[in-house]
């Protein structure tokens, strides 16, 4: 095992995932052998067409697939949080910085191995997860506000007490009222009137709390949409309230899986700015899946292609967008409608993203490749370092074959 | 340009189109048939339909109305097997097996007339008060919502009341109670596929208010219809049958609730066959349709359509 | 009408005058009429033979609206559609028979979500062949090799005649949707959000297609979308939308090389790029998208302008709204008594409140312009009297061949400080 360790400077591990689909016509290879780590406060993106595999390796951390009819075939997701601060218990102090944990870390889970009762645990705590499809992540039986206080009293406890004046206040039954875990008991000590006042005044802060983290996202009136139901809502508004309660959670871990799709450039904007925000506060690690090349160049860090099931290229944003090095990533880059592009001679990427069904032993991408040689289309190539930081899984100008290699200039349509 | 990312296997012959939409309706028919409870309904229906179509061979046929009982007045109040009567008979000597048979009869042709004008009916002002919307819908609706507020088993007892005791006034009452359901959910299935974006591509394209009904409306909102008519076809024998048991039926008739009616007397006494083999007719009956009748709404769901 | 006396240039072929679509909000049991949206506030565009005009805007900002009023789905509340198809134009709500016939042939669409725009139970065959057979163009196997063709266009072929639209891809579908609009050799496609449901390199695919039909055929497109890049790419001329109103017109290249007004300047800074690595320069609009249903006076867009001056139509609204988001004021306001929409007496709880109110108007917690433009503000025990100046919706003014509706100069909005620096 130690050797399956990791260095201080990761987040989180993904070693060699596979996760698989059952279905009528074969087994679905949705995620085949998928690589990379995620360093502490970084911002990682993950792109790829539609159908490629990004949402499912997005929830493989929360282990939110559905089994059956999927398979998680191998593989591990390893992680390590960070240990919160015991100075400040996690609101944030001189000593750590005001990001709430220390500099060492936890120890290291694999999380596709953990208990049921330790995701929980992790889940919305330590990784919090913007879903893509935010109608289904909403509970349809509570109003906005209630979903939303649970959250905030569940992982913003201590700040609500001393936003509601009781900071120090020796009271258990209110402790626990406001860490959202009543006992038998607290509900008749609660109904004390010193408590009751208290306990006023907590809701009266978890109210003005959530409903600025509301305001924050731009959704209009916030203080009206606390009465209101999920389904009361358009997509966008639902997409905004599941984002503001993420970002509740100051987790260590954000997986944010296109968090703005259904939101017009402003907002986006603004969303971007809030999840900036928290990462410089908190040192949250994100990981930023989209499907939009300009958007991921314009946030993130480094940048991990997929292309069914595999990632195809990882680096640097700076290194891939400059000299970006497998043909896929070419193809897509050079999809994006810029200034300067005549119209009607973009250029795209000819056919579609095969079927995953039982790939055969080639390269993905053959067979839309420009530039695929005879080599490509019986072995499968893997990721290799061109730099210390960028790696590409493609024989293009690999210099160690002993059957002629593809290269950028050599176009074979 | 692009090459298809379905393998699929529909060969191009000259009657591609046809051969399609057999290929859609017996995937339909596979999805049903691979359902356990759906061919449970299925075989029971089977056998009922060819006891009703084969009624005169099974038992001889009463002359001159074979849908009127039999009454061997030598043989009253005989027990399942006893003289020769494989059910028994009732207080008049009325046979239960004949009535059984003939009592199918019966009740087929109760559920096809009740359902079958309900459905057209319904089916029609629905589709009106949907396309037309404004005050016809408002009219349409209110009375709707009338017939609604009024419990069916009471409706259709009060009509049947007022009409009078006969087997075509409960086919009249129950088609008076029934209707409405049929014109709500076809208004409400209107109203939603009306705001498909395939019905304005329809209006983009100049095809007429007619057309875009029969093409792109109607077929679009039949399952939930077909779904209802099926599972009537059991409960309007149920309905019937109550009406009947509670004597709007004419006596003497081979009708399920009318035995059932007749026996139910002598159940204290220990005479159970009269009112117990009927009953279990209907309660099958019923139950044959429902399973069909669910079967047939997850097949029809289009989310199971294969790609 | 208008047409006689107003002169049409040549390659007009569809001049959209005022229109206006406003949708009745309805409540209670008796379905009142309570108010109404004004999706679409009173537009005007011209739209010129082979050409494409953008529409670009936010969500909700009256876009599908407007496409739908063009293509004549829908009608509107006032103003008019006017279609030349010979050498008049007409209105196209009041055509009937033939010259209706005519629009319809000449004007199709492209829905933006092509799953719901085909109908489920009809094989490609129909769909595409349907409006053929509407005009009786064509029949029986004629019809299937003018369909054939039609497919081949899109870079769809003879084997998918016979298939389901839910046996296709997104982009697949979408092709299938041109098909049809192509099929009887229009002049106008209005094409709402083609792409938006696609990925970029179906989209690539798509475009070209759309520009290639349209190189082929002399075609003019309304292109609607929210993506500034494919509007840039796409189109001749661009229309920026913002609550139902036009803010700003005038050629592609013009408007992305110098926006005249704020609110396309915020769009295009907050528009990601491919050749920009960081956001340095993105503004997200502060502030919340107003209610269409109660649009803001002035300049529609002055609650969240970041140069809005005194001048911008500050009103009761705003303060309200300023309350409403100040966390602990909005529950100590108990009565707006409106004289105006920009003078009011608000009532509070307290007086301690009122003069909370009076102290933060006159301090940094409201931005300089609103601030500037008070002329009244008195405290008056526990009531706040206030008024604002007055100010007349902001029209749109032309510039040579652009348009845009700010009370600010060009130069005042390419410099883009805000107010007060
Ligand atoms: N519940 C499921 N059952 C069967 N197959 C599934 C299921 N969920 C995902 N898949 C398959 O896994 C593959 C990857 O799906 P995934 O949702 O990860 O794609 P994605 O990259 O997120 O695409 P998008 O950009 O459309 O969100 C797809 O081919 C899909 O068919
Ligand atoms: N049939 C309708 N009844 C009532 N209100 C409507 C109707 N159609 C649209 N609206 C309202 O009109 C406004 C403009 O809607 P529209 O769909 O034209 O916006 P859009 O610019 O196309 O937005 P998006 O980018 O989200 O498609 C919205 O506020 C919408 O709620
Ligand atoms: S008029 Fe111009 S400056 Fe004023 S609010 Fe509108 S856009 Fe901003
Ligand atoms: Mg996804
Ligand atoms: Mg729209
Ligand atoms: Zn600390």
């Amino acid at each position: 095992m130690p050797n399956n360790q990791f260095e201080n400077n990761v987040l989180a591990k993904v070693k060699d995932l596979k996760v698989h689909f059952n279905s009528k016509r074969g087994v679905v290879h949705a995620v085949d052998g998928v690589d990379f780590e995620i360093l502490n406060g970084e911002t990682l993106g993950l792109v790829g067409e539609t159908g490629c595999g990004k949402s499912v390796t997005g929830r493989s951390f929360l282990r939110l697939l559905p089994i059956p009819p999927g398979i998680i075939k191998g593989g591990a997701v390893n992680f390590k949080a960070n240990l919160v601060c015991t100075r400040c218990s996690g609101r944030g102090c001189s000593e750590c910085g005001k990001s709430g944990h220390k500099t060492e870390k936890g120890e290291q889970v694999d999380l596709l191995k953990i208990s049921d009762t330790r995701m929980r645990e992790i889940r919305g705590d330590r990784i919090a997860m913007i879903f893509q499809d935010p109608g289904k992540a909403l509970n349809p039986t509570l109003t906005v506000g209630a979903q939303m206080a649970e959250v905030f009293l569940q992982h913003r406890s201590l700040e609500i007490l001393d936003m509601a004046g009781l900071g120090q206040i020796k009271n258990k039954a209110i402790l626990r009222f406001a860490k959202q875990d009543v006992k038998l008991f607290d509900k008749i000590l609660l109904l004390l009137p010193k408590a009751r006042k208290q306990k006023l005044k907590v809701q009266e802060a978890v109210k003005i709390m959530v409903s600025k983290a509301l305001s924050e996202t731009q959704v209009p009136n916030p203080l009206k949409l606390l009465d209101r139901f999920p389904h009361e809502l358009s997509g966008g508004m639902r997409q905004r309230v599941m984002i503001a309660q993420a970002l509740a959670c100051n987790p260590d871990l954000l997986i944010a899986d296109e968090p703005t799709t259904a939101l017009d450039v402003t907002v986006e904007a603004r969303i971007l700015e809030l999840i900036r925000e928290l990462q410089l506060k908190r040192k949250t690690s994100v990981l930023y899946i989209s499907h939009d090349l300009s958007l991921v160049r314009r946030i993130c860090d480094r940048v991990a292609v997929m292309y069914a099931g595999r990632i195809v290229e990882i680096g640097k944003a700076e290194e891939i967008f400059a000299n970006p090095s497998h043909p896929y990533t070419r193809g897509l880059m050079a999809a994006v409608p810029s200034n300067g592009i005549p119209r009607g001679s973009l250029s795209a990427i000819k056919g579609t993203v095969p079927e995953l069904i039982d790939p055969p032993d080639s390269c993905r991408f053959s067979g839309r490749c420009p530039y695929e040689v005879n080599g490509c289309r019986v072995n499968d190539p893997k990721l290799r370092k061109i730099t210390e930081s960028h790696s590409v899984a493609c024989f293009i100008n690999d210099a160690s074959l002993s059957w002629c290699a593809p290269s950028f200039e050599e176009e074979r349509v | 340009m692009t090459n298809p990312p379905q393998s699929s296997n529909i060969t191009i012959t000259k009657d591609s189109a046809f051969s399609v939409k057999i290929n859609r309706f017996l995937a339909l028919l596979q999805r049903l048939l691979s359902n356990p409870t759906t061919v449970i309904g299925l075989i029971i229906i089977g056998l009922m339909l060819s006891m009703a179509i084969f009624a005169p061979w099974i038992t001889t046929a009463n002359i001159p109305d074979p849908y009127q009982m039999p009454r061997d007045w030598g043989a009253v109040r005989k027990p399942p097997g006893e003289m020769g009567y494989l059910l028994g008979t009732t207080n008049e000597g009325g046979d239960v097996f004949y009535g059984i048979v003939w009592g199918s009869r019966t009740s087929l042709q109760l559920s096809i007339y009740v359902v079958g004008s309900t459905m057209i009916i319904g089916t029609i002002i629905g589709s009106i008060a949907g396309l037309l919307g404004g005050w016809v819908d408002e009219v349409l609706m209110r009375i709707v919502d009338v017939f609604l507020s009024i419990p069916e088993l009471i409706f259709a007892l009060a009509i049947a009341a007022v009409l009078g005791p006969s087997f075509t006034n409960i086919i009249i009452a129950l088609s008076l109670v029934i209707w409405v359901k049929y014109a709500r959910i076809m208004r409400a299935q209107v109203l939603q596929i009306k705001q498909n974006d395939f019905v304005d591509a329809a209006r983009i394209v100049g095809d007429s208010k007619f057309n875009i009904y029969i093409k792109d409306i109607l077929p679009n909102a039949v399952t939930p219809v077909t779904v209802q008519a099926t599972l009537d076809m059991g409960n309007v024998v149920l309905i019937g049958a109550t009406l009947s048991f509670i004597g709007l039926s004419e006596a003497g008739i081979a009708e399920w609730g009318v035995l059932v009616s007749e026996g139910q007397a002598g159940i204290a006494s220990g005479r159970w066959w009269a009112s117990t083999f009927p009953g279990l007719m209907i309660f099958l009956w019923a139950l044959a349709f429902n399973l069909l009748g669910d079967g047939l709404r997850d097949a029809l769901d289009p989310r199971l359509e294969d790609r | 009408m208008k047409d006689s006396q107003k002169n049409y240039s040549d390659d007009l072929i569809l001049s959209v005058e005022e229109v206006k679509k406003h949708y009745p909000i309805r409540e209670g049991a008796l379905q009142r009429i309570v108010g109404s949206v004004r999706a679409v506030d009173g537009v005007s565009l011209q739209l010129k033979r082979g050409k494409t005009l953008g529409i670009v805007g936010e969500s909700g900002c009256g876009k599908t609206t407007l496409g739908r009023l063009i293509s004549g789905l829908n009608d509107p509340t006032s103003g008019g559609v006017l279609y030349g198809g010979e050498e008049k134009f007409n209105r196209i709500d009041e055509l009937k028979n033939i010259p209706l016939r005519n629009f319809r042939r000449n004007c199709q669409m492209v829905f933006q979500d092509s799953f719901a725009s085909l109908n489920p139970r009809h094989l490609v065959a129909d769909i595409v062949g349907r409006p053929l057979k509407v005009y009786k163009e064509a029949t029986g196997a004629d019809l299937l090799d003018r369909v054939v063709t039609l497919l081949e266009q899109v870079g769809l072929g003879r084997e998918h005649l016979y298939r389901y639209p839910h046996q296709f891809s997104g982009g697949q579908r979408q092709r299938i949707s041109i098909a049809r609009a192509i099929a009887l050799n229009p002049e106008i496609i209005v094409l709402d959000e083609p792409t938006s449901a696609l990925d970029v390199s179906v989209q690539a695919q798509i475009l070209n297609l759309l520009s290639d039909i349209q190189k082929a055929r002399n075609l003019a497109y309304i292109f609607i979308t929210h993506d500034l890049n494919v509007v840039r790419h796409m189109a001749d001329d661009i229309v920026v939308m913002y609550l139902g109103k036009v803010v700003e017109a005038g050629s592609t290249k013009d408007i992305f090389d110098a926006p005249h007004h704020p609110y396309t300047k915020a769009l295009i800074s907050a528009k990601p790029d491919l050749d920009k690595a960081n956001s340095e320069n993105a503004i997200g609009l502060e502030g919340l998208i107003p209610d269409p249903a109660r649009p803001p006076q002035g300049c529609r867009f002055h609650t969240r302008c970041v140069m809005a001056t005194p001048d911008c139509g500050w009103e009761v609204d705003d303060v309200i709204r300023w309350l409403e988001d100040t966390p602990g004021m909005f529950e100590e306001l108990v009565g707006v008594e409106r004289k105006s929409e920009f003078s009011a007496v608000l009532t509070f709880s307290s007086e301690g409140a009122a003069a909370n109110l009076i102290a933060s108007a006159r301090s940094e917690k409201l931005p300089l312009a609103m601030r500037q433009s008070f002329i009244k503000l008195n405290l008056n025990n526990e009531k706040v009297e206030l008024a604002f100046k007055e100010v007349k919706e902001v029209a749109l003014k032309s510039l040579g061949h652009r348009q845009s509706a700010c009370v600010l100069s060009p130069e005042e909005v390419s410099k883009g400080a805000h107010y007060g620096n």
